[in-house]
């Protein structure tokens, strides 16, 4: 506070920053607020997606042993044979409230769907059963993990802009306001010295104005034999034609 | 007048047991080891695998299952098929000809298999030591043949080679031959053409096929009650993959109008009870309802087709048709002096250890009240012992 030298200009420079701290301050508080509600947004989604996970992964793990059963062991043949993907993620980026969030996307690479005759003895309804569930399976993964790598990020966004807001409201404001008023409380005292200063001057001008009059007041009255002294030169008024 | 010495129809009940009598006393003795309707009946009420291998340590896997410390289900499907393994060897090497080649042509099929994965993976570039651990084991023919099958190049005249030296010793060779014949007048191409661009499961199933009709022409010639038995038990096995392979064709690229005459006909085996007339009407079918019509005109198809069309949930198609194949393997155990038993009994081991792994998975997986989709093996309350008691 007391590098600050107490003039009016600097009380302008800083009521200059106290606006911009505040408007700032609103702005952070709205983002911190849309980060927020995207945030329960997605705990909500990401909770939902598990609960319906866990009953798809069982059921797909399960519509695996069905088709072992009735089609024997037919991993082999899958893993021996050629693997190109069918289905590639893409990473994207997603714009919220000003924050990036990585977002995946599925791909079909149209590669051919190697394996469809995998079933041909014996139960080829059951592999075909098994390749549905699985893709179903695939697709709430890509979406889990989108979600879940989105969650963390705007968990991080959020915690950075709610220590910016707090910080402004808490630190920086404060410390505007009390130069502010440093200032505007050295200003008024400055004024009421000047103000002092000048009503003691006036005191003193009337005092000296007062003794000046008793003067001549007092030599008045010493001049009643001088009757010149009587007629001023200034008593008439000047004729003037 | 000297009477002729009796004629040796190896099928025959009257020259039976002089030679095949210890192999199929021996079977017999084994049927005694398939898990009864008790055993089967407190597997499912376990609820962990620990209980499960505390139940088969009374039955006949006790020996089996000693070394593994924890219980898994692909763990217990090793051991059950290593046990069968060691089972099947020992009643091989206790019987003479044509019984020995009998049971040579039912390692046929696991050969096939083994084959046609030893050769995909090498075009996929695995390692050899990899593909041979996977293979199945009542399938296995020599080491070396096995190891010099990745050593050959990958290239057209390496193909050929391979085919040559390699594939012509096995006894899976010739129904190689024969694919490759076949499939040379439609695609017009060298071997490794073939190889590369049709799928592993149709050349499996075109190899299957030859196996079939080369079986059923050697059991015939065998003549007296094997023929009967037998031929009867292979018509039914082709009819199954033609049916099989007819209905998961579809939304394949096999259905398309012009692959059917070509490719799926070629697939449907040359016999069994669909054949000719059946089978001609498969080729055009393109849809479930045209099959389902075509079947009507088979009435031991129609039932089991009804079972597929009621209703998906319950039961499948496959689970019918396992139960069909289950109730006739059993009905081979019924009569004597025949060579069906054998084949019937590899057969229902595979079922037992299908239903095995089944009901682990379904522990592990805690869905118990799929528990129960498995057909027992010789179980009296199969139910057509019980219609029968009635």
């Amino acid at each position: 506070m007391s590098e600050v030298p107490p003039t009016r200009m600097n009380q302008q420079i800083f009521k200059g920053k106290k606006k911009a701290a505040e408007s700032g301050h609103r702005l952070l508080k709205k983002k911190a607020d849309a980060l927020k509600v995207k945030f329960r947004d997605y705990a909500k989604a990401i909770a939902e997606t598990k609960s319906s996970m866990a009953g798809d992964a069982a059921s797909a793990f399960f519509s695996m042993t069905q088709a072992e059963y009735a089609a024997g062991n037919f991993k082999q043949k899958v893993a021996e044979g050629s693997l190109t993907a069918r289905v590639r993620v893409g990473a994207g980026v997603d714009n919220v409230a000003g924050v990036k969030l990585p977002v995946f996307t599925k791909y079909e690479t149209g590669a051919a769907t190697d394996n469809t005759s995998l079933g041909l003895a014996g139960g080829g309804k059951k592999i075909g059963a098994v390749r549905e569930k699985f893709s179903v399976l695939l697709d709430m993964l890509l979406r889990l993990a989108s979600l879940q790598t989105s969650f963390v990020t705007l968990d991080e966004a959020m915690k950075v802009t709610n220590r910016r807001v707090n910080a402004l409201e808490n630190v920086t404001i404060p410390k505007i306001e009390d130069v502010l008023s440093y200032i505007s409380r050295e200003l008024d005292e400055l004024e009421r010295e000047d103000f002092t200063r000048l009503k003691l001057v006036q005191g003193k001008k009337e005092a000296e104005v007062a003794k000046q009059t008793k003067e001549k007041e007092n030599q008045k009255k010493h001049n009643d034999s001088d009757i010149t002294a009587a007629f001023d030169a200034d008593d008439d008024a000047d004729v003037v034609f | 007048m000297v009477t002729p010495p009796p004629k040796n129809t190896p099928g025959g009940m009257a020259t039976f047991n002089i030679l095949h009598g210890f192999p199929e006393a021996l079977v017999r003795g084994m049927r005694n080891s398939f898990l009864q309707d008790s055993d089967y009946h407190h597997m499912t009420q376990c609820e962990t695998l620990e209980d499960v291998k505390l139940n088969m340590s009374e039955s006949d896997y006790a020996e089996a299952l000693a070394d593994d410390t924890s219980l898994s289900p692909s763990g217990l499907q090793k051991a059950a098929i290593d046990k069968l393994v060691t089972e099947f060897k020992y009643l091989r090497t206790q019987t003479v000809e044509p019984l020995s080649t009998f049971l040579d042509f039912i390692t046929y099929e696991y050969m096939i298999e083994n084959v046609m994965l030893l050769l995909k993976g090498t075009l996929s570039g695995r390692d050899i030591n990899e593909l041979i651990a996977q293979c199945h084991p009542l399938g296995m023919f020599k080491e070396s043949t096995m190891r010099s099958i990745p050593t050959f190049e990958n290239s057209a005249k390496g193909y050929s080679d391979l085919y040559q030296t390699v594939l012509v010793d096995t006894p899976v060779g010739q129904y190689f031959a024969m694919f490759l014949e076949e499939s040379a007048d439609r695609v017009g191409g060298e071997v490794r053409n073939v190889l590369e661009e049709v799928e592993i499961e149709i050349i499996k199933s075109s190899l299957i096929k030859f196996w079939i009709e080369d079986f059923y022409g050697f059991v015939q010639k065998l003549g007296g009650d094997t023929a009967d038995i037998m031929g009867e038990i292979l018509s039914v096995r082709a009819d199954t993959n033609a049916i099989n392979i007819t209905l998961n064709s579809f939304g394949t690229p096999l259905n398309e109008p012009a692959m059917r005459a070509s490719d799926r006909k070629g697939l449907y085996p040359a016999v069994g009870h669909l054949y000719p007339a059946g089978t001609a009407m498969l080729v055009d079918v393109s849809d479930e309802d045209e099959l389902g019509r075509v079947l009507e005109l088979f009435p031991q198809y129609s039932n089991i087709w009804n079972i597929h069309s009621a209703g998906g949930g319950e039961k499948s198609i496959d689970d019918a048709f396992y139960e069909r194949d289950v109730q006739m393997l059993e009905l081979a155990f019924e009569s004597q002096m025949h060579y069906a038993v054998f084949y019937a009994y590899v057969k229902l081991k595979e079922q037992e250890i299908r239903n095995l792994v089944w009901i682990t998975e379904c522990i592990l997986q805690a869905q118990k009240d799929e528990i129960n989709k498995f057909v027992p093996v010789f179980s009296h309350h199969a139910p057509w012992r019980m219609t029968k008691r009635r």
